[in-house]
């Protein structure tokens, strides 16, 4: 139980500000969770403080009344003992740990208080189990993320198993994955029946947890409640009590009157991508924020905001190109133009004096910027020290110089991390305020309040890229409102890679790794017999120059020597080449498997998304390039860096001063291609972007061909195959611009080395140092190694378009799969929607459907094109996952099973029937690869397809190729029919086909169709009303939401909506009848 | 940041006690001190490249042991040659001198740092019966540098947005306004920090005056022993030739 009787505490000492807490009694009894909230400065975090021993041992102060925590008095005892019985959490992850790895970390409490290694092991395990913390373990802790940290920071606490908890504003600088993160932390403690006391301002994710809300109000306590008063508070009630909101679905969203629909794009954003090491952390398409608008970056921590805002503004390097207010700017251009205001303001202010700060390189007078300072309601502060402010008011500071220096773009980075209420409202008139100032207003926040207070779009971003941008209209604050609900993936922030690029390929070769160093130590002997016939050849003019006789017979071994050594070469050359080609084919061959195994893993929506061309170029093209990396580069290159190293040393052997200045010389050159390769390597993002806009052109012109023909050969198609085919030569010419200067550099200096030591070497000889025979023979081994460096070098200009083509690899390897788990499917067939979300990019398309589909009845979807009804089925056949919701089938969630065991359960015919260039046997097959020959014959006679396929050329071995010509869509859909009933699945997904049929074809459909449906769970997508008029249920679906649901009847009976999509069908129905009679 | 002083272990051949690693180091200090033999220099920087291979760091131990071959090369190849005008073998001889006298200590701090993981460290100093009030700032200072590493970074961009240059010319034309605005901000927030830190120190028990345990177990195994002995004897054997030729000379 701890208790506080009559407290009184002020702050003292050297910086003292008199703020405190008084005449504080609480009483909090065991196992109980209190939360203190109230206005910054109200004293929140002073009551943790004299829980947790802080004051008065650390902060100095008056102290009247004591604190107790069952026997012990904390304001009494040294911080050692109160720190076994109380676990504390500070607010900044950043300064609570004190090793480097975190597992050191986990267990520093423990060995504080000096437990035997056992138990210290046991606690650790427990910690661990409990939190969930394995992928946290044996990590570097400044790699983690903050709320990462804070899980750390959390465990390490909860391993020294304190009796109380006392957490100061823990939630404060972390995202909606933290948060819920930390919420599991709490509950876990609590159940350990474990007293909390947490102080906070988002009070939203502790409503489950609390027991108690304390509401402290200028140092005194002044109210008490419990969850559910406060759950009943309005907003208008919490907002006069400076309270954030109990419930995200419950903030007020002020929705914006501009449409913006005219706007000018202030931010135009092309094919941006960047790599930090070997990772890829940005990849955007497109970005167009408008003018004066306020957009609010979402997302996850890590998932490249920061990166992205430091991009922006010119201070990271990347690919692509931004432009500002309409024009593309460099990286310098856009440093001048933007500003950030970061999350730790202490960073970014330089000055002695606030008015001071501001004027720094300001483009503004002082009495502007005296204004400026009087707009932002730092006036009176203008002759303050900076670092003598509050936080709120240096942030301010901070927005004065920006808006002083004549900034278009400002960034924010967590501006409301830590904020009240107030504070948060007052930043957001801020924002407001300067908007028509300023271009654009890009924040980076995860704070939804903030976010519907006053942004006025809002970009999401996930894993590096924009998945979507949305006004907050009143469509959008739902969204959003959800989106801060929904849970997040668990996945934790990836370990860092130090690995180079080439140890990455090398991996990918795997078995086939020790093939590749064989390949590269057979090669190098060949290299080194292609050198050795020059220092034989200096050998021989060595004996010459010294006056020896040379005759044929003497030297007839050294040239035997030198034939030798080119046979040696040509050969060693050879089965190196042999050995590193297979090395390089079979690992071509294990990464296409690879890409393909995952391609399957993947949402088949975002495959599809990808261009074919686009794909045809990983699979072909992209992979095609390591094996010239493996079967090339990589054992020749290192022959050819091993045998001039080899042959330097013998030249220092021979002459150091020679060696040392071809050493220099060979060092410019590298020195050269390196230049060449960070030169190339910048702008090859640019050109590989150009080259894959131009494959998905040339792809989509060639398979539109039909059409071009036929209508307009110079139409919009033309014009955007040529467009990417022009700019697709600038940026290669621009690249190759960039790159041949360098190129002709270190030609000319590899290939004449020999140049810069003439005229050395004759000086040596003159000073009498160097024998000439010495001379020649430095001369001969320079020769030697010119031509190998060079041969070397042609593999540095390629490295970057490798190395690029991997990265583009690996981040097709990298997409996350959709959620599968290895649950059977149990219980009946039935289907159940419960609250499902799906967004679509921008568009949220599933927006909290709910409805069960009972098993063997039918029910159909109905409503306007676009209204949702494909998607559902295709969430159904987990194409793709929910963002929020779930899907059952039976008492299995599809995320937790399999994609096999949903396919063996549901029978999904679409509108688009695909035939794999077979026979039309093997096609139906496909519905059940173990089918007989009768059996599928069968399944066609009930599906209606014998009659017409007997009378295809060759029957049922037509070549679907040929055949394909032949049928029209309502034969090809009786076809999908036929597999459907060879499947004999339990579930039927029928879209029905939109593409109308005559009447007798559209009969035997009927027929065909009553086959499949027969005591099956169906869901049918209906265009037609007519056609479904007797489903056991017809759900209407309007703009992703359920309109109307029940029968027929019902239906017609009570919605208006109904009625008038009836009138339609049925208007639609007998147009088509008259103009048939016709 | 590069500056990587998040040592590990984990690809180590042998684990060798950081009390080992300290021996090593001391040696290697009085051995750069007396080296007046150079092939016997020689061998030992060789065997302080094996020694880092073990600890795990196979790949720098194999590039220092190139550069020290080439370095040794060169010098060998300068005295047997006897050639070139002196400014250059002045230049070039001193900076091989240079190399090779820093080496030891250079390959040393290299097994030190990137093998030893903090919580090792600590466990070690306990097992010296240093004191906690030593002990703890050590720690808290290799946790403080990739700290400081942060904070600077955040600063350099910071100066980017408002226009100050870190080009070498900027530096060089206002050296003091440049220090100035770099080291302000990094003091304030390293404060801050600083004291958060020191809260949350207390907060956990630091300063307790009880004996720490240890999780991560540190004991001197038999190899252990014999590598001190073995470093001792040769550090005292190049002690001790450095007392004769330096009392010789």
């Amino acid at each position: 139980m701890i208790e506080l009787k009559g407290v009184d505490f002020h702050y003292g000492g050297e910086n003292g500000t008199g703020d405190g807490v008084d005449g504080i009694d609480l009483t909090i009894a065991d196992g109980e969770c209190v939360v203190l909230c109230g206005r910054s400065g109200c004293g929140k975090t002073t009551l943790t403080r004299l829980i947790n021993g802080l004051i008065p041992h650390f902060y100095e102060g008056e102290l009247i009344g004591e604190v107790m925590i069952g026997e012990h008095n904390v304001s009494k005892s040294a911080l050692s003992e109160t720190s076994k019985i109380v676990g504390s959490v500070f607010q900044n992850p950043k300064s609570q740990f004190f090793n480097i790895d975190t597992t050191g970390e986990l267990v520093f409490g423990c060995e504080n208080t000096g437990l035997p290694r056992d138990e210290i092991g046991r606690r650790l395990d427990r910690t661990v189990r409990d939190l969930k913390l394995t992928p946290l373990l044996n990590r570097n802790i400044f790699e983690l993320s903050g709320g990462e940290k804070q899980q750390i920071a959390c465990g390490s606490v909860y391993a020294a198993e304190p009796q109380v908890y006392v957490l100061d504003e823990p939630s404060s600088n972390l995202d909606k994955k933290a948060i819920n993160r930390i919420h599991d932390i709490f509950a876990r403690m609590k159940a350990n029946g474990n007293t909390i006391v947490i102080s906070e301002h988002r009070i939203h994710y502790l409503m489950d947890i609390a027991d108690r809300f304390i509401y402290l109000d200028d140092g005194i306590i002044t109210g008490e409640y419990t969850a559910d008063e406060m759950r009943a508070m309005s907003d208008e009630t919490l907002a006069e009590m400076g309270l954030r909101c109990t419930d995200i679905r419950n903030i007020p969203a002020n929705m914006q009157n501009d449409s913006f629909q005219n706007a000018a794009p202030a931010l135009d954003v092309i094919d941006l991508s960047c790599s930090r090491g070997n990772s890829r952390i940005l990849d955007i398409d497109r970005i167009l924020l408008p003018e004066n608008s306020i957009v609010a970056v979402v997302g996850d921590n890590g998932c490249g905001k920061s990166t992205l805002a430091e991009v922006l503004c010119g201070l990271s390097p990347s690919d692509g190109s931004v432009a500002l207010g309409g024009t593309f700017l460099s990286d310098k251009q856009r440093q001048q133009q933007c500003y950030m205001v970061m999350q730790d303001v202490n960073r970014q202010l330089f000055s002695d004096s606030v008015l001071e700060e501001v004027m720094l390189h300001a483009s503004v007078s002082k009495e502007e910027a005296e204004q400026t300072l009087a707009d932002l309601g730092l006036a009176d502060f203008a002759d303050r020290h900076p670092a003598s402010l509050s936080g709120g008011q240096k942030q301010r500071t901070a927005i004065a110089a920006a808006l002083c220096a004549g900034k278009d773009i400002i960034l924010y980075d967590e501006p409301t991390s830590g904020l009240d209420r107030t504070g948060m409202q007052r930043f957001g008139e801020l924002l407001n305020s300067t908007r028509s100032k300023v271009r654009l207003s890009f924040i980076i926040t995860h704070d939804p309040e903030l976010i519907l207070h006053c942004c006025t779009h809002v970009l999401h971003m996930e894993r590096g890229r924009v998945t979507a941008f949305y006004p907050i209209n009143a469509e959008g604050a739902q969204r959003i409102r959800h989106y801060f609900r929904s849970k997040s993936s668990d996945t934790t922030s990836k370990v860092r890679e130090k690995q180079s690029q080439i140890g990455k390929i090398l991996e990918y070769a795997g078995k086939e790794r020790s093939k590749v160093y064989w390949a590269a130590f057979l090669m190098m002997i060949g290299a080194a017999a292609s050198v050795l016939p020059y220092g034989i050849v200096g050998v021989l003019v060595r004996k010459i120059l010294r006056g020896g006789t040379v005759t044929l017979a003497a030297s007839a071994p050294l040239i035997g020597a030198v034939l030798l050594c080119e046979i040696l070469y040509a050969v060693f050359y050879m089965l190196g080449l042999r050995v590193s080609h297979h090395a390089a084919f079979a690992t071509l061959e294990n990464i296409r498997c690879k890409l393909q195994e995952k391609l399957e893993q993947q949402p088949l929506g975002s495959v599809m998304a990808r261009s074919k061309g686009e794909l045809k170029k990983l699979f072909s093209d992209d992979i095609e390039s390591i094996e010239m990396l493996l079967a090339h580069m990589i054992p020749e290159g290192a022959a050819n860096l091993f045998v001039p190293a080899i042959a330097l040393l013998l030249l220092f052997y021979t002459d150091w001063q020679l060696a040392l200045l071809t050493l220099l010389t060979a060092g410019i050159g590298l020195s050269v291609s390196g230049r060449m390769y960070s030169a190339g390597m910048d702008r090859m993002g640019s050109y590989f972007a150009a080259s894959k806009r131009m494959n998905s052109a040339i792809v989509e012109y060639v398979n539109g061909m039909e059409v071009v023909r036929v209508f307009n050969r110079d139409g919009a198609a033309g014009e955007k195959y040529e467009k990417a085919i022009t700019d697709y030569r600038d940026l290669a010419l621009n690249w190759y611009r960039v790159c041949w200067p360098w190129m002709a550099l270190y030609g000319s200096v590899f290939s004449s080395i020999v140049l810069y030591s003439l005229p050395f070497g004759i000086l040596l000889m003159l000073l009498g140092q160097l024998e000439i025979s010495n001379y020649i023979l430095a001369l001969i081994l320079s020769f030697g190694i010119g031509p190998l460096l060079l041969h070397c070098m042609n593999f540095v200009g390629s490295i970057p378009q490798v190395s690029f083509k991997i990265q583009s690899l690996e981040k097709a390897l990298d997409e996350v799969p959709v959620k599968t788990g290895d649950k059977e499917i149990t219980g009946d067939h039935s289907i159940t929607f419960e609250n499902v979300r799906f967004s679509y990019r921008d568009n949220e398309v599933i927006k909290g459907v709910s409805f069960r589909a009972e098993q063997g009845k039918t029910t159909a979807l109905v409503g306007h094109s676009g209204s949702g009804k494909s998607t559902l089925a295709k969430l159904l056949v987990h194409y793709y996952d929910v963002s929020e919701g779930h899907i059952r089938i039976g008492n299995t969630d599809l995320c937790d099973t399999s994609l096999e065991q949903l396919n063996a359960h549901i029978a999904y015919v679409s509108q688009e029937v695909f035939l794999f260039n077979k026979s039309i046997m093997e096609n139906i097959r496909a519905g059940r690869q173990n089918a007989s020959d009768d059996e599928v014959i069968a399944a066609a006679k009930k599906a209606e397809c014998h009659d017409f396929i007997m009378k295809l050329p060759k029957g049922y071995d037509t070549p679907a190729g040929l055949a394909g010509n032949m049928l029209s869509g309502g034969q090809k859909q009786r076809i999908a029919f036929a597999r459907a009933i060879l499947k004999d699945a339990p579930i039927i997904i029928l879209d029905e086909a939109t593409t109308f049929v005559d009447e007798e074809n559209e009969r035997k459909m009927r027929r065909a169709m009553e086959q499949i449906t027969a005591g099956k769970t169906v869901i049918v997508i209906a265009h037609k009303l007519s056609s479904v008029r007797h489903a056991d249920q017809i759900i209407l679906l309007d703009q992703g939401a359920i309109a109307a649901a029940g029968t027929h009847e019902e239906l017609t009976a009570n919605s208006d909506q109904y009625r008038q999509l009836w009138a339609m069908s049925e208007e639609t129905q007998n147009w088509k009848l008259k103009e048939a009679r016709i | 940041m590069n500056i990587s002083v998040y040592g590990e272990d984990r690809g180590a051949l042998v684990h060798f006690d950081p009390r080992t690693k300290f021996v090593i180091f001391l040696v290697s200090l009085a051995v750069s001190a007396n080296s007046y033999n150079a092939a016997a220099h020689s061998i030992y920087c060789a065997v302080l490249c094996g020694m880092l291979f073990l600890c795990g760091k196979k790949w720098n131990a194999v590039k220092m042991s190139l550069l020290l071959g080439f370095a040794v090369y060169i010098r060998t190849c300068m005295e047997m040659q006897a050639t070139g005008s002196t400014v250059i073998v002045t230049i070039i001889s001193f900076l091989v001198t240079i190399f090779l006298y820093f080496f030891p200590m250079l390959v040393s701090l290299l097994i030190i740092t990137q093998t030893t993981r903090v919580n090792q460290f600590l466990s070690a100093f306990q097992a010296m019966h240093i004191p906690t009030k030593i002990v703890i700032p050590i720690a808290v200072m290799f946790r403080f540098i990739p700290t400081v590493g942060e904070e600077w970074n955040g600063v350099r961009k910071a100066m980017a947005f408002r226009g100050m240059s870190l080009e070498p010319s900027a530096i060089i034309r206002h050296p003091v306004r440049t220090v100035e605005y770099i080291l302000i901000p990094l003091l304030f927030s390293c404060i801050s920090i600083m004291e958060e830190l020191a809260a949350a120190a207390l907060a956990r028990g630091m300063d307790s005056s009880q004996q720490r345990t240890a999780y991560e177990p540190v004991r001197l195994k038999a190899y252990d022993y014999i590598t001190i002995i073995l470093f001792l004897t040769v550090g005292i054997w190049f002690f001790a030739a450095g007392l004769i030729t330096g009392g010789a000379a």
